[in-house]
């Protein structure tokens, strides 16, 4: 806070709470899904709460024409079906009358001038104040164009953010071409590098279970973890989206980004506080710590023909816009180690897939057994190492699976579960991740989004698996939709005398 | 709003506290038999005491409370005149969050009689342990009276509301803040008022301020003028809404997001501290 704030007698004591600065925000890819399906309803949900900046407008970009009430007849529609807040015609109308729609090419002179001639008006209006959140929700080869334009019309007054949809590249040498193109216009401060995954509550929720317990951390090591198992499973398939995923593959898709986060997220050491910086060089460590896992320790698969939920759904070789005789992988097991002092042999076995048996997010920390039972006959195989399950969806929360007596005679011991559900302890619905990261780059806070070097660590390692895949061609398909993956997945755990969590 | 799930209720006159206890455990198994609560999550308890005068009030604050404060509920209405005895109604209701359900309890107990003069040793064995304990009173108190010190004594915070009050009484207010953390709801709905002020800093030290608005609200912002410009500022002038001019210029009022009584309890139920700022502003009333 400034000094002037300082001397302001009637700010002390005074929660101001969350409000960022007046800004415009403009939105490249406004005609897109992801402008209707989740930025639309996160801007109303965070109008409601009035978590908005005090000026703001909305100018919605991109190439199919418009007017402006076309696009708030469009936007009005889109949050009628999407938001999680039932609509509220005075707060829609509070938010309307600050959008904008700009029909434009990037590539083409005359349209950029045209978004800075908008942008200048509002200034004059709504007294924006030269301060700018572009949101780039275009396709990753629309970025490059986009981030030099807006350079290069860099407006004299105010702040400038980038927020970056994922993919953020697709190999190693595209990020950091892209990350060089972004580090020559703008300083890493103004970049926000989005996964809505680290917007996710229980994600956040991670981090203060380890740091703000003390009982813990202690035990968050080798000596008591026997090993970690992280599942990111989708029931779903490609969703249409043949063509993009072709060239994604799970290990892009997913690995690259939500898992290798998770993994970092539950390797890492302390913070030394809970600023950006100090919380993304942990990660990055955890990263750096991490061995290219040999080619024997990584399992790839592509689902065939199955039933999911009772339905018979094609193979993924038989989905619209893909090739009949693909590789790409729809399913990547692997066992990773971090190597450092903390983690030094415990394995992290890690799978994501689509279309496998139901829909589910966790991160399971499964503690070595208890030295010398003295329950030996009573415990047989109904008693479980203790495990500690962290949900990430659906149903954020988390468990722990005890032994504890059956009730009765005797000393039967039996396996229960402890569970604690994020909506069952606290007030409001959680809040959607992207309503959290689009407050949060507004308010300058780049916890939750990834650094430059995050990003590179994170593809060298999938460059490294994927350059091996090359050599070798499995199988495929080689696991029927609405399992959970290939047979060669639980040999992976299997060799090491363990198996993957049941279900 | 959330969807109520579920809603199990008991009544019995002339109970003891081994019978609440009972019955609340015959609920919680009746319903995760029926599969409609799976798990109790508890974030604190809270006691309402409410006069018979303020028991509708009192429900519907708390029909928006129970969803987001997933907690034990209190509700003890005094009848000294009665016969003694209490009678309770026990309402166990799961409202949906997700797929799973927020649970909470609400135990309404009548005081009649004498046990109207020890509620605090009716509301001891009742409190979840380990858990913090507010204390929302309806109405004014009797500072002095029994029933007022004895639960303040269990609560680790009271929530008051000095718009209920006939006027606001700063020199009783004030020796109450040595022994309790005191949250009052008509100060938390001058906050957007207060931060609109602050931001026409420093012009407003020197200005001729001028208040108008409903006591509590009004006279509170007055007093947070005083003691933190430290300078006089005029009587405010009775109105519905709070209005504030400076050198004879309205101030453009705050945007007000819809903020039921529910929200604005719930908000104060999720701090523990003294606030310093506020009893600063009640000193200066006075
Ligand atoms: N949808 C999701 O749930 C989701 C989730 C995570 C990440 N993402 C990422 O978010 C981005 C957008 O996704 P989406 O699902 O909204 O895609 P989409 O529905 O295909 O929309 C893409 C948008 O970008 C615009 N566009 C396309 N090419 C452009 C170009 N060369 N220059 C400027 N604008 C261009 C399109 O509008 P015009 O054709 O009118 O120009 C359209 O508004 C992608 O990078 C995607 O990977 C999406």
């Amino acid at each position: 806070m400034s000094a002037h704030a300082e001397e302001n007698p009637l700010l002390e004591g005074l929660d101001l709470g969350r409000r960022p600065e007046s800004c415009a925000l403009v939105i490249f890819g406004a005609s897109g899904d992801l402008t209707q399906r989740k930025l639309m309803p996160a801007l109303y949900s965070l109008a409601i709460r009035g978590l908005l900046p005090e000026h703001f407008v909305v100018i919605g970009a991109a190439r199919t024409p418009g007017t402006d009430d076309e696009f708030r007849a469009k936007m009005r529609e889109a949050i009628e079906k999407y938001a999680r807040d039932p609509f509220r015609e005075d707060v829609w109308e509070r938010l309307a009358s600050g959008m904008r729609y700009a029909a434009l090419d990037f590539s083409d002179e005359t349209s950029e001038n045209s978004l800075v001639r908008i942008l200048s008006t509002v200034d004059a209006e709504y007294g924006t104040q030269g301060n700018r959140v572009f949101y780039f929700a275009v396709p990753p080869n629309a970025i490059a164009t986009l981030v030099s334009e807006l350079a290069a019309r860099r407006a004299a007054e105010g702040w400038v953010r980038l927020i970056i949809e994922k993919p953020f590249g697709n190999d190693l040498a595209s990020a950091r071409s892209l990350n060089e193109l972004i580090a020559d216009r703008f300083s890493e401060r103004e970049v926000y590098r989005i996964d809505h995954y680290l917007g996710k509550e229980t994600v956040q929720n991670m981090l203060a279970l380890r740091f703000a317990n003390g009982i813990f951390e202690p035990i968050w090591n080798r000596q008591f973890v026997d090993h970690v198992q992280i599942t990111v499973a989708e029931s779903i398939g490609i969703e249409g989206r043949g063509s993009f995923y072709e060239h994604t593959g799970a290990i892009r898709d997913i690995f690259q980004n939500l898992l290798l986060q998770l993994v970092a997220i539950t390797a890492m050491e302390p913070p030394s506080d809970f600023t950006a910086d100090s919380v993304r060089n942990e990660k990055v460590k955890v990263l750096r710590s991490l061995q290219t896992p040999d080619p024997t320790s990584v399992v790839r698969g592509q689902y065939g023909r199955g039933f999911v939920e009772g339905i018979e759904v094609p193979g993924y070789r038989e989905e619209d816009g893909v090739d009949p005789a693909s590789m790409t992988d729809t399913y990547v097991a692997a066992k990773l180690y971090v190597d450092n002092w903390r983690w030094a042999d415990t394995p992290f076995y890690v799978r994501m897939g689509k279309r496998l048996g139901r829909r589910e997010t966790t991160v399971a920390i499964q503690f070595k057994r208890a030295p010398h039972p003295p329950f030996a006959e009573a415990t047989s195989d109904s008693l479980r190492p203790n495990v500690l399950l962290i949900h990430v969806q659906p149903d954020e929360g988390m468990s722990l699976a005890i032994g504890a007596k059956v009730p009765g005679q005797g000393m039967s011991i039996r396996t229960v579960h402890m569970d604690f559900l994020y909506g069952s302890a606290f007030r409001e619905g959680l809040p959607e991740a992207y309503e959290r990261l689009i407050l949060d780059a507004m308010l300058g806070d780049a916890t939750l989004f990834t650094r430059s070097d995050e990003i590179e660590e994170q593809w060298a390692l999938v460059d490294a698996i994927t350059s091996a895949w090359e050599r070798d061609r499995t199988a495929f398909p080689n696991y029927a939709a609405g399992t959970w993956g290939p047979p060669s997945a639980d040999e992976l755990l299997h060799r090491d005398g363990r198996s993957w969590r049941r279900h | 709003m959330k969807t109520l799930l579920h809603h199990e209720t008991w009544t019995g006159t002339d109970v003891t506290i081994r019978d609440i206890e009972r019955e609340l455990q015959r609920l919680r198994s009746s319903s995760a038999a029926s599969g409609s609560m799976h798990l109790r999550t508890s974030v604190l308890t809270h006691i309402a005491w409410v006069p018979r005068e303020w028991r509708d009030a009192a429900e519907e604050t708390l029909q928006g409370l129970a969803e987001r404060h997933p907690s034990r509920t209190l509700i003890l209405t005094p009848e000294p005149t009665g016969a003694t005895g209490i009678d309770a109604e026990l309402a166990l209701r799961s409202f949906a969050a997700g797929q799973h359900a927020v649970y909470s309890e609400v135990i309404s107990l009548t005081l009649r009689g004498a046990t109207s003069l020890a509620p605090a040793s009716i509301a001891l064995p009742l409190l979840i342990s380990d858990l913090p304990v507010f204390l929302r009173w309806r109405g004014r108190p009797d500072f002095g009276g029994r029933q007022w010190r004895q639960l303040v004594g269990v609560a680790d915070r009271v929530v008051i509301d000095t718009s209920e009050w006939d006027e606001l009484r700063p020199n009783e207010l004030c020796r109450e803040f040595e022994k309790t953390a005191l949250s009052d709801i008509a100060w938390a709905r001058t906050v957007e008022w207060r931060r609109v002020l602050a931001g026409t800093w420093p012009e407003i030290r020197d200005q001729e301020i001028r208040l108008a608005g409903p006591p509590a609200e009004a006279e509170l912002l007055r007093g947070w003028l005083v003691a933190r410009l430290e300078r006089g500022v005029r009587a405010v002038a009775p109105a519905a809404e709070i209005s504030v001019t400076l050198d004879g210029v309205p101030v453009t009022a705050p945007t007000m997001f819809a903020v039921t009584s529910s929200d604005r309890l719930s908000a104060e139920l999720d701090r523990f501290a003294r606030d310093p700022i506020y009893e600063a502003a009640v000193r200066a009333t006075a």
